[in-house]
């Protein structure tokens, strides 16, 4: 790592170096000699940090996550009631003080519900993701890196894995598995890993002849050193978007296995599984929140972190800004 | 180009016969399918029976080498609760999955590419934020919400047919497939409409676009032809695969509609663990899509000479 920010040296600062992710790599120190802006510093995070907070989605979008992400931690401490608790006495009840988003069909506070399906989502959406990273970024570094046999083999496990239809696959592997949180994040991982791994791969086939490394191979880093060190850093911001994007495909595709009836166990408020249980109701007068709660629940939170992955990459690359 | 040809077929063969050891190994892993379990109790004889019968009793390897020997000629053995013939089933299913995939594909692309077009020539315009906020919303939605919405309010309606039907009622295909179809391409014309806009404004911002309108060229002729022409490489990448994952068989949409295609026989296969049946549409599923890629990159190489050499 760089020291990409120059004098100043504010906690914003501080904060901006903790949290970019993308490091500009030894050529871009250029930008750590640049005239200081201020006391709102410059170098390469400061003006990546200063575009991704003047991009008003991509803020909009980090004020859901970070509720969410809030939410998630503290959410069964807040919540007016037990989210498992059925209460068959009082089922199907319209939203009202007491329940606001009304009961569903076993008697649940349905808020409740949502609340801790929130837990579930972040929960397996940001581990599925660091697992999916750490297997893609290892392989694909890897293949990229040393190149020819070791290339081919990695490329071909991409195919194969690439080739199996995801949400079949993941079924599969679920019911192979048993039910539960665990194996769903063990399927969603067996089948997520390989674009992580290809985007690295790319990126580091690319950087692999940078001067830089050449630089650092000069005065006798080894190859270790060199990949953790230089080519890395340099190689993980787009890698990061995209996983970034793909909390919400995985949170959408763990609804997606609950929905069908597969995964976390039945008696689990799970948006997937709420959905699932109002379908009876959809043509229901009165009766659109119990599906449309959990719905906007799931379309929230995928927008939100499509929102700040977006920002990530326009404020990476201006270039690329208006881009898809 | 031969060789490119040659290498690419003998990869997809690796590939699929990969993926079909896999998919062998997991439904392995389900279980013992003529086992007592529950209320069900299967005297062991017939059980035993039953083993042999699926040639169950066999070590697992070789099981595999049989069922890719029979799977190479056309059979697919037979299934486990009613023993029918999978091939049979198979070839009921596919032809209604294949339709379902075109009709979505070509809504898919209809829909994505004026979208993406429009917001990227109409650029910060009402029509460019309209376009990109339905198109991330329609990211963000799952897919079985847009199909249950769609199941409850539209089907039974003019020409849509209702869901679930009865045996009586006889309808013709195109009518069946426009619903799910529409679901399926909801989603994918919005990642199409997102390609599109992002590719086509980089395009515009290119020399030969400038070009073209210094000599005079008409808006219509530089953004139909010059412009959209050259913005097709991206989106053209992602139907291809796009297709690749439709002919596999859309689970989620064509159980919700229960539609009788490759997704809805995989659905109703996965309740009850009926294995022949799995295996069989998961080879399938990757037959199609390893097919498919390997003609995409086969055209590629056809388009651009660049590819073939690296």
């Amino acid at each position: 790592m760089t020291t990409p920010t120059s004098a100043g040296g504010s906690p914003a600062d501080a904060d901006a170096t903790g949290s970019a992710m993308v490091l500009p790599g030894p050529d871009a120190a250029a930008g750590g000699t640049a005239v200081p802006l201020g006391s709102r510093g410059s170098g390469q995070f400061a003006d990546i940090r200063r575009r991704f907070v003047r991009n008003r989605l991509a803020m909009v979008g980090l004020a859901i996550v970070t509720v969410l992400i809030v939410l998630a931690i503290i959410g069964p401490y807040v919540t007016p009631y037990n989210a498992f608790e059925q209460n068959l006495a009082n089922t199907l009840q319209p939203p009202s003080a007491d329940h606001w988003f009304g009961t569903d069909v076993l008697g649940r506070d349905l808020f409740s519900g949502i609340v801790y399906g929130c837990r579930l989502a972040i929960l397996v959406g940001l581990l599925t993701v660091a697992f999916s990273l750490l297997i893609g970024l290892t392989l694909g570094a890897v293949a990229g890196f040393k190149g020819g046999a070791w290339d081919g083999i990695i490329a071909r496990f991409i195919d194969v894995f690439l080739a199996f239809p995801p949400l079949v696959g993941a079924i599969v592997i679920v019911r192979a598995v048993g039910g539960g949180v665990t194996p769903v994040i063990v399927a969603l991982v067996a089948l997520g890993w390989m674009t992580t791994a290809r985007l690295t791969r790319g990126q580091v086939l690319a950087l692999r002849e940078a001067e830089y490394v050449e630089a650092a191979r000069s005065i006798g880093a080894d190859n270790r050193r060199i990949v953790m060190r230089h080519v890395l850093p340099n190689a993980i911001a787009p890698v990061l978007v995209y996983a970034f994007t793909n909390i919400g495909v995985v949170i959408v595709a763990m609804a997606s296995l609950s929905y069908l009836g597969i995964g976390v166990p039945p008696d689990v408020p799970e948006w997937g599984r709420l959905i699932s249980q109002a379908t009876p109701f959809l043509r229901v007068e009165g009766k659109a929140h119990l599906w449309l709660a959990p719905a906007l629940a799931i379309a929230i939170t995928t927008l939100g972190f499509a929102f700040v992955a977006d920002g990530m990459r326009d404020s990476l690359d201006p270039k690329l800004r208006g881009g898809n | 180009m031969a060789r490119f040809i040659t290498r690419r077929l003998v990869q997809a063969v690796l590939v699929i016969l990969a993926a079909t050891f896999l998919i062998f190994l997991a439904t392995f892993a389900l279980g013992d399918p003529f086992a007592s379990s529950g209320e069900k109790a299967v005297p062991p004889d017939i059980a035993q029976a039953n083993r042999e019968k699926f040639g169950l009793d066999k070590p697992l390897p070789l099981q595999y080498l049989i069922y890719v020997g029979n799977m190479v000629r056309g059979d697919f053995g037979i299934d486990y609760d009613q023993h029918r013939p999978v091939s049979q089933l198979l070839e009921a299913a596919v032809p209604n999955t294949v339709r379902l995939a075109i009709v979505a594909i070509i809504i898919d692309i209809l829909i994505g590419v004026i979208a993406g077009v429009i917001a990227a020539v109409k650029r910060y315009s009402f029509w460019d934020v309209l376009v990109t906020v339905i198109a991330t919303l329609a990211i963000g939605i799952p897919v079985f919400v847009i199909g249950v919405v769609l199941v409850a309010n539209v089907s039974g309606w003019g020409p849509f047919p209702s869901v679930p039907r009865s045996f009586t009622v006889q309808v013709p295909w195109y009518q069946e497939v426009l619903l799910p179809a529409f679901t399926l391409a909801i989603i994918d014309a919005a990642f199409i409409a997102r390609l599109m806009r992002g590719s086509m404004l980089e395009v515009l911002r290119a020399d030969y676009i400038r070009t073209a309108r210094a000599k005079g060229l008409s808006e219509r002729t530089v953004i139909g032809k010059h412009a959209m022409r050259n913005s097709m490489i991206p989106v053209v990448t992602y139907v291809g695969v796009s297709l690749g994952v439709l002919f596999g068989g859309a689970i989620i949409t064509e159980t919700i509609f229960q539609y009788n295609g490759v997704g809805y026989l995989l659905s109703r296969a996965i309740v009850n663990s009926n294995a022949p049946i799995i295996i069989a549409v998961v080879v399938f599923s990757v037959v199609a899509y390893v097919l498919i890629s390997m003609l995409v990159d086969i055209l590629y190489a056809f388009l651009d000479p660049r590819i073939r050499l690296s």
